[in-house]
């Protein structure tokens, strides 16, 4: 039995300020500046 | 001086060939063997399937970047190696057939000191009957394919917004399939562009996978830290399929593809159709059609090879059960142990099981993602086989070579949930190790630490960016060599 469709009707819902965070500019370039960030040290962890 | 052949242009094999000529000395020869005469940016690929890159944007002409470096190219398909040479060769050799217009057919021989198969997969359509661009459904493997995609989505689309309903699967066209992480990018940039169209309520859109779960990406899934609490990728997946209103079908085998009908056997044994009117379903992947020789002439590929057609290396390759899995299995050097001058990188090395808990149907069909082996691990193998094949010319092939096994390899992916650099969205994620080790980190196999996974805008600005870095850096640009893999 499959129980992915209920899976998904399942899971957490993102709320509209959630939404709302994940599309704002403002909040978007910190978190591309952040995110670069936990990249670049996965980067250097790997290169070293 | 010693001659190094690249089998393959892709990313392992063109990363492996810009190092090596950037390491070795001017005397020493790179030459690569591609039929291929375009390198494809291929993860941009979905974004030509959607209609927002052209073809040209995601590939460039190879031959002008091997002139400017000095590295040897031949447009070319091999297909076979003898790693002993034989009767009337005393240096191993690759034996070729040109693909370039200008010598069409024609057959040819390269001798090497060292050798590096980064071929690449061979696209196994032929596996699923009715699968491909050539049967009843589409691929974004290639930028033309992604091409065809496009016309046939941007043709979905104008029949629903003429008010037709239309049923849109994206997904996995084999039970073994790799590469989830391709098709869930591009189900979800296709709900995207259907909803900028102004016709979502008009589709229905459906994943189809391979995974026993959602999340499971082939590299059986990922915990990280959210806000305070470890989370899943499964959970976090799940709530991406209910936000974008996406139904999935997991643990799924297609055995078939007709006319605007696919076929699939399901992990729990049930049998089922599901009627479509646009399909873009990925192939499994096996190894090119390459063979192998020995001095003597004997056929001595099933050494050399694994029953899928990729290369054996270092790994070990025993029959073990999935609890017997250990990240020592994996290999660290891709070298071939028989003929360590010839290494095995990126997709066309073969890996010893999966990375995701193999199962079966009820009727015994396997139903398991294969582990993937693009992206960043492949440019960081194609750079490891370089350097260790410069420690090998400049000091011996007795040098301790460095290692690089992707059980103790991290991997950063962006996996695009929608285009635009203001309405766009991706996945952000890194995970280490590739392979889980739970010997090292008991629970999950990963670093909690090292792991993480975020949805939002700035995930889209970060693969756009990628996107021109690595073509930059594919370009032999000024200062290419301090982009990492």
């Amino acid at each position: 039995m499959d129980h992915t469709a209920d899976d998904i009707a399942a899971a957490p819902l993102p709320t509209s300020k959630t939404l709302r965070a994940r599309s704002s500019l403002v909040i978007q370039f910190e978190r591309f500046l952040a995110i670069n960030l936990k990249m670049a040290k996965i980067i250097r962890k790997e290169h070293h | 001086m010693a001659r190094v052949v690249v089998l393959g242009g892709g990313v392992a094999g063109h990363t492996a060939a810009l190092h090596l000529t950037r390491m070795l000395k001017r005397s020493d020869e790179v030459v690569v063997v591609t039929p291929n005469s375009q390198w494809n940016w291929i993860p941009s690929n979905i974004w030509v399937g959607v209609g927002k890159m052209t073809s040209e944007q995601v590939t460039f002409e190879l031959g002008p970047i091997y002139r400017r470096k000095g590295i040897g190219y031949e447009q070319a398909l091999a297909t076979a190696i003898h790693p002993e040479g034989d009767a009337t060769h005393t240096s191993p050799y690759v034996e070729v057939i040109y693909t370039d217009p200008t010598r069409s057919g024609q057959h040819g021989e390269l001798t090497y000191d060292y050798l590096i198969n980064a071929t690449g997969p061979r696209l196994n359509f032929g596996a699923t009957p009715g699968l491909g661009p050539d049967g009843h459904s589409f691929s974004v493997c290639t930028s033309g394919h992604a091409t065809q995609a496009s016309a046939a989505l941007k043709a979905s689309i104008a029949k629903m917004k003429l008010g037709e309903h239309q049923t849109l699967v994206v997904g996995m066209g084999h039970g073994t399939c790799t590469c989830e992480g391709a098709a869930f990018e591009y189900a979800f940039n296709v709900e995207h562009e259907v909803r900028q169209a102004g016709v979502r309520d008009l589709a229905d859109i459906i994943y189809l996978t391979n995974e026993y779960e959602l999340g499971d990406f082939g590299v059986g899934g990922l915990t990280f830290t959210q806000q305070g609490f470890q989370t899943t990728s499964k959970l976090w997946t799940e709530s991406l399929f209910r936000e974008r209103g996406i139904r999935a079908i997991t643990g799924a085998h297609v055995t078939g593809v007709e006319e605007s009908v696919v076929h699939y056997e399901q992990l729990d044994g049930s049998i089922n159709t599901l009627a479509f009117d646009f399909a873009m379903l990925l192939p499994p992947f096996r190894g090119v059609d390459l063979k192998a020789f020995d001095k003597s002439g004997e056929d001595i590929s099933a050494e050399l090879f694994a029953s899928s057609g990729f290369m054996k290396v270092d790994a070990d390759y025993s029959a073990k059960s999935f609890e017997e899995w250990r990240a020592e299995d994996w290999p660290r050097t891709y070298q071939v142990p028989a003929y360590p001058n010839i290494f095995a990188v990126g997709i066309a090395f073969a890996p010893p099981h999966q990375i995701s808990r193999p199962r079966k149907s009820p009727a015994g069909t396997v139903i398991a993602p294969s582990p993937p082996r693009t992206g960043m691990p492949s440019g960081i193998m194609g750079k490891l086989a370089a350097t260790n094949i410069t420690a090998m010319i400049d000091k011996g092939d007795a040098v301790q070579v460095r290692s690089g096994s992707m059980a103790d390899m991290a991997a950063a992916c962006v996996a695009s949930a929608g285009s635009g650099l203001r309405r766009g969205s991706a996945a952000s994620m890194t995970m280490y190790p590739v392979v889980p080790d739970l010997q090292k980190y008991p629970g999950t196999g990963r670093s909690v630490k090292d792991t993480f996974g975020e949805i939002g805008l700035a995930g889209h600005w970060i693969k756009l960016a990628l996107h021109y870095m690595f073509i930059y850096k594919a370009k032999a640009r000024p200062g290419w060599h301090l982009i990492p893999e």
